[in-house]
């Protein structure tokens, strides 16, 4: 009796555990039917043991032990397969698909968001970087009224027909004041030199060639605007400045192949140009604007070194 | 016995064809998912070499920069003492003032050729639309007539060209005495503005150099009686 009733603990126990865990899952239910089944063999082997008095009994367990089995089988089995195996049938194929769809298409619109984003980032970066950078050809090229005779006409610029870059003696340019061609061995001294007479066109091209900018004006623009041009020149290397006979406009400014004629000192266009050109013209980069000739007079000097030349005399302080 | 195994058995046939249709659509969704991640790839691969195009443009020094404002100017500072050493290497009669003139125009005409390089490499004009000492705090102020710190007049660069002897070598050493001390000013400058490696480097090595050579130039200065 103790043993039948300790055999109908065991199998209640396995019922009602079956019983309540079925709904939770396939799976679980499965393992209390191998865990139910398993006691069951035990219960009857026991009773075997018992042997003469448990016979009944454990075959009672048995069966019922059976019995109990199936319906918990059938309950865990059919309520297992119903939770475990159906509704995972139903739901795995429908709901992946949903959210495949909605994840890459989501992923694509982020991808064009993030793209269009970056793009313009990029685009604007593009954009600093090319200003920043922009030759100082188009620079020049965008100044309003600027001459480029590099282009406009080259021979303004290349030596004479039949004449070297170097020629001593006095030259005759096209243009005035000159902007290329031939010129004297000696450069007129472009450190910033305030010249208060006109300097030979012979040594100032040079200097032009050096990538200097020559700042020029009529004999008779007001001294108001000499000094506001002489500022843009002194302690400037690579500038140099000095009045010019029958100029056609008050001032004019050049550099090698360039030149910018204006009627006013106040010109910004004085400022653009300058930057443009001052040093980039240069035909020769590096090459000095010190050591040259410091006397003003419109004769070229030959073969006359730079110390032995006629101070000039401070020019505006 | 057999009802439990056949149980799970038909639970696991049921899962099989579960997993095959799970698999079988999975691919469907890697095909799908093929496009965004080239696109990403595409997108990323543009992207690096987009910024590395860009970087060095964007982090560079710009136009109104320490660095660019100290190019510019230290170069047209040196260019003076280049033109005023070259006129003594010229003229003076005094073979430690000859060497020491050699001495400050070489090594001031190469180091403007490396601030020019910098300008270029940082895409810049050599001429900047800012006024001249304008990166410094103080830059306005030490403009004198047009002229950054220790610079010599036009005046005073006239006088040394027409002067002779011992007039002008006590001249050369008062003028580029004044130059030097200008131009550690300025470099001094650069130092408490700029962690760009290549201009704090150069800056340090004009500030020792011109140092030793003031030093130099005092020493003359008390052998030929000026000082």
């Amino acid at each position: 009796m103790s043993i039948s009733t300790s055999g109908g603990e065991q199998r209640r126990p396995s019922v009602v555990s079956t019983g309540k865990k079925a709904p939770a899952g396939g799976k679980p239910a499965e393992g209390e039917k191998g865990a139910g089944a398993k006691p069951a063999g035990t219960a009857a082997k026991s009773g075997s043991t018992a042997k003469s008095a448990s016979t009944g009994k454990s075959g009672s367990t048995g069966k019922s032990g059976s019995g109990a089995r199936v319906p918990a089988g059938r309950g865990g089995g059919s309520g297992g397969a119903g939770a475990g195996g159906k509704k995972p049938q139903q739901r795995r194929p429908v709901t992946p698909v949903k959210v495949s769809q909605g994840r890459s298409w989501g992923s694509i619109g982020l991808f064009v968001a993030v793209g269009v984003v970056a793009v313009a980032i990029i685009g604007y970066g593009a954009y600093a970087v090319v200003q920043n950078g922009k030759k100082w050809e188009d620079k020049a090229a965008a100044i309003d009224g600027i001459v480029n005779f590099r282009e406009s006409d080259p021979s303004v610029v290349e030596p004479f027909p039949g004449k070297n870059s170097h020629e001593p003696g006095p030259q005759t340019y096209k243009v005035n004041p000159p902007v290329g061609s031939s010129h004297n061995n000696a450069w007129q001294n472009c450190m910033g030199d305030v010249y208060d007479a006109p300097i030979a066109n012979e040594h100032a091209v040079h200097s032009l060639e050096h990538g200097a900018v020559w700042v020029t004006y009529k004999s008779d623009l007001p001294a108001d605007q000499v000094e506001q041009l002489a500022g843009k020149v002194r302690g400037n290397e690579y500038m140099l400045m000095s009045p010019v006979q029958n100029l056609d406009r008050a001032i004019s400014i050049q550099a090698w192949g360039y030149q910018l004629k204006l009627d006013s000192a106040t010109d910004g266009r004085i400022d653009d140009f300058v930057e443009a050109l001052r040093q980039n013209a240069s035909m020769e980069p590096g090459a000095p604007c010190s050591g040259g000739i410091t006397a003003t007079g419109t004769t070229p000097r030959d073969n006359v070194p730079g110390d032995q030349q006629q101070p000039v005399p401070p020019a505006g302080g | 016995m057999i009802s439990v195994a056949t149980e799970p058995g038909t639970v696991a046939t049921a899962a099989v064809p579960a997993d095959d249709e799970v698999a079988g659509r999975g691919s469907g969704r890697w095909a799908a998912g093929t496009a965004p991640l080239a696109l990403a790839i595409l997108l990323g691969l543009l992207l690096g070499f987009a910024g590395g195009l860009l970087a060095p443009g964007l982090l560079r020094p710009g136009d109104g920069s320490p660095e660019a404002g100290f190019a510019r100017d230290m170069s047209s500072h040196h260019a003076q003492a280049v033109e005023m050493s070259i006129l003594a290497h010229e003229k003076t009669t005094d073979p430690d003032v000859r060497t020491l003139a050699a001495d400050i125009a070489l090594t001031q005409q190469a180091q403007i050729g490396i601030m020019q390089t910098w300008l270029k490499q940082w895409d810049l004009s050599p001429t900047g639309r800012q006024p001249r000492m304008a990166w410094m705090p103080d830059g306005a102020g030490t403009i004198k007539n047009g002229l950054m710190p220790g610079m010599a007049t036009d005046a005073q660069r006239a006088e040394l060209r027409a002067a002779t002897g011992r007039d002008f070598d006590a001249l050369f050493l008062q003028l580029m005495l004044d130059h030097h001390l200008g131009g550690i000013h300025m470099a001094e400058g650069v130092l408490e503005l700029s962690d760009d490696e290549q201009v704090t480097e150069l800056a340090k090595s004009m500030v020792a150099g011109q140092k030793k050579e003031i030093q130099l130039i005092q020493t003359l200065q008390g052998r030929i009686g000026t000082r």
